[in-house]
Protein backbone atom coordinates (compact mmCIF):
# COMPACT_ATOMS: atom_id res chain seq x y z
CA UNK A 1 0.00 0.00 0.00
CA UNK A 2 1.21 3.47 -0.81
CA UNK A 3 2.12 5.54 2.19
CA UNK A 4 -0.72 7.63 3.51
CA UNK A 5 -0.27 11.32 3.48
CA UNK A 6 -0.39 12.83 6.89
CA UNK A 7 -2.71 15.67 7.71
CA UNK A 8 -2.85 17.38 11.09
CA UNK A 9 -5.76 16.35 13.27
CA UNK A 10 -8.67 18.69 12.73
CA UNK A 11 -7.84 19.35 9.09
CA UNK A 12 -10.94 19.91 6.98
CA UNK A 13 -10.87 18.03 3.70
CA UNK A 14 -13.24 18.99 0.92
CA UNK A 15 -13.83 16.33 -1.71
CA UNK A 16 -14.90 18.18 -4.83
CA UNK A 17 -16.49 16.07 -7.55
CA UNK A 18 -16.46 17.79 -10.94
CA UNK A 19 -17.15 17.18 -14.59
CA UNK A 20 -13.43 16.63 -15.07
CA UNK A 21 -12.32 14.63 -12.08
CA UNK A 22 -11.90 14.99 -8.35
CA UNK A 23 -10.12 17.71 -6.39
CA UNK A 24 -9.19 17.60 -2.71
CA UNK A 25 -8.86 20.82 -0.77
CA UNK A 26 -7.48 20.84 2.75
CA UNK A 27 -7.18 23.45 5.45
CA UNK A 28 -6.39 23.50 9.12
CA UNK A 29 -7.65 27.02 9.78
CA UNK A 30 -10.31 27.13 7.03
CA UNK A 31 -8.75 30.36 5.74
CA UNK A 32 -5.99 29.06 3.49
CA UNK A 33 -6.64 26.01 1.40
CA UNK A 34 -4.32 23.66 -0.38
CA UNK A 35 -5.63 22.03 -3.55
CA UNK A 36 -4.58 18.59 -4.77
CA UNK A 37 -5.62 16.85 -7.93
CA UNK A 38 -7.34 16.62 -10.24
CA UNK A 39 -7.62 12.89 -9.92
CA UNK A 40 -9.43 10.78 -12.51
CA UNK A 41 -9.61 13.61 -15.03
CA UNK A 42 -11.43 11.45 -17.54
CA UNK A 43 -14.33 10.89 -15.17
CA UNK A 44 -17.43 12.84 -14.25
CA UNK A 45 -17.29 12.48 -10.49
CA UNK A 46 -20.89 12.95 -9.37
CA UNK A 47 -20.10 12.39 -5.70
CA UNK A 48 -17.20 11.54 -3.43
CA UNK A 49 -17.10 10.67 0.22
CA UNK A 50 -14.20 10.16 2.61
CA UNK A 51 -15.10 7.32 4.97
CA UNK A 52 -13.18 7.41 8.25
CA UNK A 53 -14.88 4.47 9.96
CA UNK A 54 -12.26 1.86 9.22
CA UNK A 55 -9.21 3.83 8.26
CA UNK A 56 -9.59 6.58 5.67
CA UNK A 57 -10.99 5.35 2.38
CA UNK A 58 -12.07 7.82 -0.24
CA UNK A 59 -14.93 6.64 -2.45
CA UNK A 60 -15.83 8.29 -5.75
CA UNK A 61 -18.90 7.78 -7.92
CA UNK A 62 -16.88 7.93 -11.12
CA UNK A 63 -18.66 8.06 -14.48
CA UNK A 64 -16.74 7.70 -17.71
CA UNK A 65 -18.27 8.70 -21.02
CA UNK A 66 -16.51 5.91 -22.86
CA UNK A 67 -16.06 2.94 -20.57
CA UNK A 68 -18.89 3.12 -18.03
CA UNK A 69 -19.09 3.81 -14.33
CA UNK A 70 -17.53 2.40 -11.17
CA UNK A 71 -17.22 3.30 -7.51
CA UNK A 72 -13.48 3.74 -7.36
CA UNK A 73 -11.71 3.99 -4.03
CA UNK A 74 -8.41 5.25 -2.71
CA UNK A 75 -6.65 4.52 0.57
CA UNK A 76 -3.97 7.17 0.05
CA UNK A 77 -6.06 10.30 -0.44
CA UNK A 78 -6.27 10.05 -4.20
CA UNK A 79 -2.74 9.10 -5.20
CA UNK A 80 -3.80 5.65 -6.35
CA UNK A 81 -7.24 4.27 -7.12
CA UNK A 82 -8.73 0.80 -7.18
CA UNK A 83 -11.80 -0.58 -8.84
CA UNK A 84 -14.15 -3.20 -7.41
CA UNK A 85 -13.62 -6.88 -8.08
CA UNK A 86 -17.34 -7.06 -8.83
CA UNK A 87 -18.64 -3.65 -9.78
CA UNK A 88 -22.07 -2.13 -9.99
CA UNK A 89 -24.05 -3.49 -12.93
CA UNK A 90 -27.55 -4.62 -13.75
CA UNK A 91 -28.32 -8.23 -14.56
CA UNK A 92 -27.81 -8.96 -18.24
CA UNK A 93 -31.38 -10.18 -18.64
CA UNK A 94 -32.86 -7.10 -16.95
CA UNK A 95 -32.88 -5.00 -20.09
CA UNK A 96 -31.32 -2.19 -18.05
CA UNK A 97 -27.92 -0.66 -18.37
CA UNK A 98 -26.14 1.60 -15.93
CA UNK A 99 -26.13 5.26 -16.92
CA UNK A 100 -24.52 7.04 -13.99
CA UNK A 101 -23.56 6.57 -10.37
CA UNK A 102 -25.07 9.40 -8.32
CA UNK A 103 -24.12 8.99 -4.70
CA UNK A 104 -21.89 6.86 -2.53
CA UNK A 105 -22.65 6.81 1.19
CA UNK A 106 -20.89 5.01 4.02
CA UNK A 107 -23.23 2.84 6.07
CA UNK A 108 -24.00 3.04 9.77
CA UNK A 109 -21.26 3.23 12.40
CA UNK A 110 -22.29 -0.28 13.45
CA UNK A 111 -21.56 -1.66 9.97
CA UNK A 112 -18.12 -0.25 9.15
CA UNK A 113 -17.63 -2.48 6.10
CA UNK A 114 -20.88 -1.40 4.46
CA UNK A 115 -21.20 1.22 1.73
CA UNK A 116 -24.26 2.19 -0.33
CA UNK A 117 -24.51 3.59 -3.83
CA UNK A 118 -27.45 5.11 -5.68
CA UNK A 119 -27.56 5.00 -9.47
CA UNK A 120 -29.47 5.89 -12.62
CA UNK A 121 -31.66 4.06 -13.63
CA UNK A 122 -32.94 4.16 -10.08
CA UNK A 123 -31.49 1.38 -8.00
CA UNK A 124 -29.73 0.92 -4.71
CA UNK A 125 -26.53 -1.09 -4.52
CA UNK A 126 -24.77 -2.23 -1.36
CA UNK A 127 -21.29 -3.43 -0.60
CA UNK A 128 -20.46 -5.24 2.62
CA UNK A 129 -16.73 -5.39 1.98
CA UNK A 130 -15.77 -1.73 1.66
CA UNK A 131 -16.54 -1.44 -2.01
CA UNK A 132 -14.88 -4.56 -3.40
CA UNK A 133 -18.09 -6.31 -4.41
CA UNK A 134 -21.57 -4.86 -4.94
CA UNK A 135 -25.07 -6.28 -5.05
CA UNK A 136 -28.36 -4.69 -6.06
CA UNK A 137 -31.22 -4.30 -3.59
CA UNK A 138 -33.89 -6.53 -5.11
CA UNK A 139 -36.76 -5.22 -3.01
CA UNK A 140 -36.54 -1.77 -4.52
CA UNK A 141 -35.88 -3.02 -8.03
CA UNK A 142 -38.87 -5.35 -7.92
CA UNK A 143 -41.23 -2.74 -6.48
CA UNK A 144 -44.67 -3.19 -8.02
CA UNK A 145 -44.69 0.39 -9.35
CA UNK A 146 -41.19 0.25 -10.85
CA UNK A 147 -42.36 0.28 -14.48
CA UNK A 148 -44.28 3.53 -13.87
CA UNK A 149 -41.34 5.53 -12.53
CA UNK A 150 -40.47 8.56 -14.66
CA UNK A 151 -37.12 10.34 -14.80
CA UNK A 152 -36.43 13.95 -13.88
CA UNK A 153 -34.29 16.24 -15.97
CA UNK A 154 -31.12 14.61 -14.62
CA UNK A 155 -32.34 11.09 -15.24
CA UNK A 156 -34.11 8.48 -13.12
CA UNK A 157 -31.57 8.91 -10.40
CA UNK A 158 -31.44 7.58 -6.85
CA UNK A 159 -29.50 10.46 -5.34
CA UNK A 160 -30.03 10.41 -1.58
CA UNK A 161 -29.50 7.52 0.82
CA UNK A 162 -30.28 7.92 4.52
CA UNK A 163 -29.63 4.95 6.78
CA UNK A 164 -31.34 5.18 10.17
CA UNK A 165 -28.38 5.48 12.52
CA UNK A 166 -29.67 3.02 15.15
CA UNK A 167 -32.21 0.84 13.37
CA UNK A 168 -30.47 -1.39 10.84
CA UNK A 169 -33.80 -2.32 9.25
CA UNK A 170 -34.84 1.24 8.42
CA UNK A 171 -33.56 3.31 5.52
CA UNK A 172 -34.84 6.03 3.21
CA UNK A 173 -33.90 6.72 -0.39
CA UNK A 174 -34.87 9.63 -2.63
CA UNK A 175 -35.38 9.25 -6.38
CA UNK A 176 -36.07 11.89 -9.02
CA UNK A 177 -38.86 11.95 -10.06
CA UNK A 178 -40.36 9.26 -7.89
CA UNK A 179 -40.08 10.65 -4.38
CA UNK A 180 -38.98 9.35 -1.00
CA UNK A 181 -39.19 5.66 -0.17
CA UNK A 182 -38.59 3.87 3.11
CA UNK A 183 -37.86 0.32 4.13
CA UNK A 184 -38.54 -1.01 7.62
CA UNK A 185 -37.42 -4.57 6.99
CA UNK A 186 -33.84 -4.21 5.89
CA UNK A 187 -34.60 -3.53 2.25
CA UNK A 188 -36.98 -6.38 1.50
CA UNK A 189 -39.94 -4.05 0.93
CA UNK A 190 -40.24 -0.32 0.34
CA UNK A 191 -43.12 2.11 0.81
CA UNK A 192 -43.64 5.61 -0.51
CA UNK A 193 -43.23 8.53 1.89
CA UNK A 194 -44.58 11.45 -0.13
CA UNK A 195 -47.76 12.49 1.66
CA UNK A 196 -47.96 16.27 1.71
CA UNK A 197 -45.29 16.95 -0.94
CA UNK A 198 -46.41 18.49 -4.21
CA UNK A 199 -45.86 17.55 -7.82
CA UNK A 200 -46.97 20.71 -9.60
CA UNK A 201 -46.02 19.22 -12.96
CA UNK A 202 -48.57 16.36 -12.72
CA UNK A 203 -52.36 16.47 -13.09
CA UNK A 204 -52.69 15.13 -9.53
CA UNK A 205 -50.63 17.55 -7.43
CA UNK A 206 -50.39 15.16 -4.47
CA UNK A 207 -49.83 11.70 -5.97
CA UNK A 208 -48.64 8.65 -4.07
CA UNK A 209 -45.40 8.88 -6.04
CA UNK A 210 -43.95 10.95 -8.88
CA UNK A 211 -42.60 13.83 -6.78
CA UNK A 212 -39.30 15.35 -7.79
CA UNK A 213 -37.37 15.29 -4.54
CA UNK A 214 -33.95 16.89 -4.90
CA UNK A 215 -32.19 16.21 -1.59
CA UNK A 216 -33.00 14.35 1.64
CA UNK A 217 -31.43 14.81 5.10
CA UNK A 218 -31.99 13.30 8.55
CA UNK A 219 -31.76 15.08 11.89
CA UNK A 220 -28.63 13.77 13.63
CA UNK A 221 -30.27 13.18 17.01
CA UNK A 222 -34.04 13.09 16.37
CA UNK A 223 -34.12 10.32 13.85
CA UNK A 224 -37.81 10.64 13.04
CA UNK A 225 -37.14 14.10 11.64
CA UNK A 226 -36.29 14.44 7.96
CA UNK A 227 -35.86 17.42 5.67
CA UNK A 228 -36.09 17.62 1.92
CA UNK A 229 -35.45 20.20 -0.75
CA UNK A 230 -37.79 19.49 -3.60
CA UNK A 231 -38.57 20.70 -7.10
CA UNK A 232 -41.76 22.07 -5.52
CA UNK A 233 -40.79 23.59 -2.16
CA UNK A 234 -38.96 22.72 1.04
CA UNK A 235 -40.36 20.25 3.57
CA UNK A 236 -39.97 18.70 7.02
CA UNK A 237 -41.32 15.45 8.37
CA UNK A 238 -41.45 14.67 12.08
CA UNK A 239 -42.80 11.15 11.64
CA UNK A 240 -40.12 9.37 9.62
CA UNK A 241 -41.57 10.49 6.31
CA UNK A 242 -45.15 9.35 6.87
CA UNK A 243 -46.21 12.94 6.12
CA UNK A 244 -44.54 16.23 5.30
CA UNK A 245 -45.15 19.89 6.11
CA UNK A 246 -44.00 22.75 3.91
CA UNK A 247 -41.31 25.02 5.38
CA UNK A 248 -40.71 27.29 2.43
CA UNK A 249 -42.17 30.25 4.33
CA UNK A 250 -40.21 33.35 3.23
CA UNK A 251 -37.90 31.61 0.74
CA UNK A 252 -38.21 33.42 -2.61
CA UNK A 253 -38.63 30.27 -4.71
CA UNK A 254 -40.01 26.75 -4.48
CA UNK A 255 -37.18 25.40 -6.55
CA UNK A 256 -33.79 24.39 -5.23
CA UNK A 257 -31.39 21.49 -5.17
CA UNK A 258 -28.96 21.37 -2.24
CA UNK A 259 -29.55 21.26 1.49
CA UNK A 260 -27.17 20.99 4.43
CA UNK A 261 -27.33 21.11 8.21
CA UNK A 262 -25.23 22.45 11.06
CA UNK A 263 -24.41 19.29 13.00
CA UNK A 264 -23.83 21.36 16.15
CA UNK A 265 -27.30 22.86 15.88
CA UNK A 266 -29.57 20.72 13.69
CA UNK A 267 -32.34 23.32 13.67
CA UNK A 268 -29.97 25.28 11.47
CA UNK A 269 -30.37 24.35 7.82
CA UNK A 270 -28.92 25.77 4.64
CA UNK A 271 -30.40 25.73 1.17
CA UNK A 272 -30.09 27.56 -2.12
CA UNK A 273 -33.25 28.24 -4.06
CA UNK A 274 -33.21 29.28 -7.67
CA UNK A 275 -35.20 30.67 -10.52
CA UNK A 276 -36.75 27.43 -11.82
CA UNK A 277 -36.41 28.41 -15.47
CA UNK A 278 -32.82 29.64 -15.38
CA UNK A 279 -31.76 27.44 -12.47
CA UNK A 280 -29.61 30.23 -11.05
CA UNK A 281 -29.91 32.80 -8.27
CA UNK A 282 -33.31 34.46 -8.08
CA UNK A 283 -32.02 38.05 -8.01
CA UNK A 284 -28.69 39.61 -8.98
CA UNK A 285 -27.33 38.60 -5.56
CA UNK A 286 -26.05 35.05 -5.21
CA UNK A 287 -27.55 34.00 -1.89
CA UNK A 288 -27.36 31.12 0.55
CA UNK A 289 -30.42 30.79 2.76
CA UNK A 290 -30.23 29.75 6.43
CA UNK A 291 -32.84 28.96 8.99
CA UNK A 292 -32.01 28.69 12.68
CA UNK A 293 -35.47 27.47 13.69
CA UNK A 294 -36.03 24.46 11.44
CA UNK A 295 -37.55 26.42 8.59
CA UNK A 296 -39.96 28.78 10.32
CA UNK A 297 -37.99 31.72 8.97
CA UNK A 298 -35.11 31.92 6.49
CA UNK A 299 -32.24 34.44 6.49
CA UNK A 300 -30.46 35.70 3.42
CA UNK A 301 -26.69 35.14 3.66
CA UNK A 302 -24.83 37.36 1.22
CA UNK A 303 -21.71 38.78 2.90
CA UNK A 304 -18.81 37.92 0.62
CA UNK A 305 -20.97 36.38 -2.09
CA UNK A 306 -21.03 37.92 -5.58
CA UNK A 307 -23.64 40.33 -6.84
CA UNK A 308 -24.31 41.97 -10.19
CA UNK A 309 -26.30 41.80 -13.37
CA UNK A 310 -24.06 39.08 -14.78
CA UNK A 311 -23.98 36.92 -11.66
CA UNK A 312 -25.97 33.80 -12.46
CA UNK A 313 -24.79 30.82 -10.48
CA UNK A 314 -26.33 27.38 -10.19
CA UNK A 315 -25.70 24.88 -7.42
CA UNK A 316 -26.41 21.19 -7.92
CA UNK A 317 -27.94 18.90 -5.33
CA UNK A 318 -24.74 17.50 -3.81
CA UNK A 319 -22.70 20.68 -4.07
CA UNK A 320 -23.28 22.04 -0.58
CA UNK A 321 -21.82 20.61 2.60
CA UNK A 322 -21.07 21.48 6.21
CA UNK A 323 -18.19 20.38 8.38
CA UNK A 324 -18.46 19.15 11.97
CA UNK A 325 -16.34 21.84 13.59
CA UNK A 326 -17.79 24.49 15.89
CA UNK A 327 -18.69 26.98 14.52
CA UNK A 328 -19.48 24.90 11.50
CA UNK A 329 -18.06 25.56 8.08
CA UNK A 330 -20.36 25.72 5.08
CA UNK A 331 -19.17 25.05 1.53
CA UNK A 332 -20.92 25.68 -1.78
CA UNK A 333 -19.74 24.74 -5.27
CA UNK A 334 -21.31 26.09 -8.45
CA UNK A 335 -21.85 24.45 -11.78
CA UNK A 336 -19.57 27.11 -13.26
CA UNK A 337 -16.62 26.19 -11.07
CA UNK A 338 -16.61 28.57 -8.12
CA UNK A 339 -16.15 27.19 -4.61
CA UNK A 340 -17.30 29.39 -1.73
CA UNK A 341 -16.69 28.73 1.95
CA UNK A 342 -17.77 30.10 5.29
CA UNK A 343 -16.03 29.39 8.60
CA UNK A 344 -18.69 31.14 10.70
CA UNK A 345 -21.92 29.26 10.00
CA UNK A 346 -22.60 31.23 6.86
CA UNK A 347 -22.35 34.73 8.33
CA UNK A 348 -19.56 35.57 5.89
CA UNK A 349 -18.13 33.91 2.81
CA UNK A 350 -14.95 33.78 0.78
CA UNK A 351 -14.13 32.44 -2.64
CA UNK A 352 -11.94 29.42 -1.89
CA UNK A 353 -11.27 28.41 -5.50
CA UNK A 354 -12.30 29.50 -8.97
CA UNK A 355 -12.10 28.18 -12.51
CA UNK A 356 -12.77 24.62 -11.46
CA UNK A 357 -14.69 22.43 -13.89
CA UNK A 358 -18.43 22.39 -13.23
CA UNK A 359 -18.85 21.23 -9.64
CA UNK A 360 -21.18 18.31 -9.03
CA UNK A 361 -20.49 17.64 -5.35
CA UNK A 362 -18.83 19.01 -2.25
CA UNK A 363 -18.28 16.83 0.79
CA UNK A 364 -16.56 18.14 3.93
CA UNK A 365 -14.79 15.80 6.34
CA UNK A 366 -12.83 16.66 9.47
CA UNK A 367 -9.76 14.45 9.75
CA UNK B 1 -7.46 -17.81 -22.30
CA UNK B 2 -10.08 -19.13 -24.65
CA UNK B 3 -9.97 -22.36 -26.62
CA UNK B 4 -6.42 -22.74 -27.92
CA UNK B 5 -7.68 -23.74 -31.32
CA UNK B 6 -9.61 -20.48 -31.77
CA UNK B 7 -8.08 -17.85 -34.03
CA UNK B 8 -5.51 -15.66 -32.32
CA UNK B 9 -5.65 -11.91 -32.69
CA UNK B 10 -3.71 -8.96 -31.44
CA UNK B 11 -5.75 -6.41 -29.51
CA UNK B 12 -4.57 -2.81 -29.47
CA UNK B 13 -5.83 -1.05 -26.34
CA UNK B 14 -6.46 2.66 -25.81
CA UNK B 15 -4.68 4.40 -22.94
CA UNK B 16 -7.53 4.31 -20.40
CA UNK B 17 -7.83 0.50 -20.67
CA UNK B 18 -4.17 -0.32 -20.40
CA UNK B 19 -4.00 -0.13 -16.62
CA UNK B 20 -6.42 -3.04 -16.42
CA UNK B 21 -4.18 -5.01 -18.80
CA UNK B 22 -0.97 -4.54 -16.86
CA UNK B 23 -0.16 -1.27 -18.63
CA UNK B 24 0.23 -3.05 -21.95
CA UNK B 25 -0.73 -1.31 -25.18
CA UNK B 26 -1.23 -4.59 -26.98
CA UNK B 27 -2.41 -7.98 -25.77
CA UNK B 28 -3.16 -11.31 -27.44
CA UNK B 29 -6.63 -12.84 -27.39
CA UNK B 30 -8.39 -15.78 -28.98
CA UNK B 31 -11.83 -15.95 -30.51
CA UNK B 32 -13.61 -16.48 -33.79
CA UNK B 33 -15.62 -13.26 -33.51
CA UNK B 34 -15.21 -9.85 -31.93
CA UNK B 35 -17.69 -10.91 -29.24
CA UNK B 36 -15.59 -13.97 -28.44
CA UNK B 37 -12.45 -11.84 -28.28
CA UNK B 38 -14.12 -9.55 -25.75
CA UNK B 39 -15.09 -12.54 -23.62
CA UNK B 40 -11.52 -13.77 -23.74
CA UNK B 41 -10.25 -10.34 -22.78
CA UNK B 42 -12.65 -10.35 -19.84
CA UNK B 43 -11.30 -13.69 -18.69
CA UNK B 44 -7.77 -12.38 -18.85
CA UNK B 45 -8.60 -8.98 -17.38
CA UNK B 46 -11.80 -9.14 -15.33
CA UNK B 47 -14.04 -6.15 -15.84
CA UNK B 48 -12.88 -5.45 -19.38
CA UNK B 49 -16.18 -6.55 -20.92
CA UNK B 50 -18.17 -4.13 -18.75
CA UNK B 51 -15.94 -1.32 -19.94
CA UNK B 52 -16.59 -2.18 -23.57
CA UNK B 53 -20.21 -3.32 -23.47
CA UNK B 54 -23.34 -2.32 -21.60
CA UNK B 55 -25.16 -4.92 -19.52
CA UNK B 56 -27.52 -5.45 -22.47
CA UNK B 57 -24.55 -6.77 -24.43
CA UNK B 58 -24.39 -3.84 -26.83
CA UNK B 59 -21.12 -2.12 -27.51
CA UNK B 60 -20.91 1.15 -25.54
CA UNK B 61 -21.84 4.05 -27.82
CA UNK B 62 -18.52 5.86 -27.62
CA UNK B 63 -16.33 2.80 -28.03
CA UNK B 64 -15.21 1.89 -31.53
CA UNK B 65 -13.70 -1.44 -32.49
CA UNK B 66 -11.86 -1.75 -35.78
CA UNK B 67 -10.84 -5.00 -37.42
CA UNK B 68 -7.76 -3.87 -39.27
CA UNK B 69 -9.08 -0.60 -40.77
CA UNK B 70 -12.82 -1.41 -40.78
CA UNK B 71 -15.19 -0.34 -38.03
CA UNK B 72 -16.99 -3.50 -36.97
CA UNK B 73 -20.23 -1.51 -36.79
CA UNK B 74 -19.96 -1.37 -40.60
CA UNK B 75 -19.38 -5.12 -40.76
CA UNK B 76 -21.33 -7.55 -38.57
CA UNK B 77 -20.94 -5.75 -35.29
CA UNK B 78 -19.80 -7.94 -32.43
CA UNK B 79 -20.48 -10.99 -34.61
CA UNK B 80 -17.84 -9.94 -37.12
CA UNK B 81 -15.53 -12.92 -37.82
CA UNK B 82 -11.90 -12.40 -36.89
CA UNK B 83 -9.25 -14.18 -38.96
CA UNK B 84 -6.28 -15.85 -37.38
CA UNK B 85 -3.51 -13.30 -37.00
CA UNK B 86 -5.85 -10.34 -37.27
CA UNK B 87 -5.37 -7.05 -35.47
CA UNK B 88 -8.23 -5.47 -33.58
CA UNK B 89 -8.07 -1.84 -32.50
CA UNK B 90 -10.19 -0.62 -29.60
CA UNK B 91 -10.56 3.15 -29.82
CA UNK B 92 -12.39 5.98 -28.18
CA UNK B 93 -14.94 7.55 -30.51
CA UNK B 94 -14.47 11.19 -31.39
CA UNK B 95 -17.09 12.48 -29.00
CA UNK B 96 -17.65 16.16 -28.56
CA UNK B 97 -16.09 17.91 -31.51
Amino acid sequence: MAARRKYPKGTVMLSIGTKRGLFLLTSKDRRTWKAEGPYMVGYRVYHANLDLRNGPRLYAAANNDFFGSAVRYSDDFGRTWKEPEQGIAFAEDSGLSLKNLWIVEPGRPSEPETVYCGVDPAALFVSHDRGQTWAMNQGLENHHTRRRWEPGNGGLCLHSIVAHPDNPRRMWVAISAVGVMRTDDGGQTWKFCNKGTRADFLPDKYPEFGQCVHRLLIHPTHHDVLYQQNHCSTYVSDNSGDSWAEIRNNLPSDFGFPMAMDPQDPDTLYTIVENPEGRTNVTNQFTVYRTQNAGRRWERLTKGLPKGPTVRLGVLRHAMSTDSRDPCGVYVGTNTGQLFGSRDRGDSWRLIADFLPPIYSVTATVL
Amino acid sequence: MADGSAPAATIRLPGPLRERAGRRASVPARGATVRALILDLDQQFPGMRFQLCEETGNLRPFVNIFLESENVRDLQGLDTPVPDGGTVHILLAVAGG
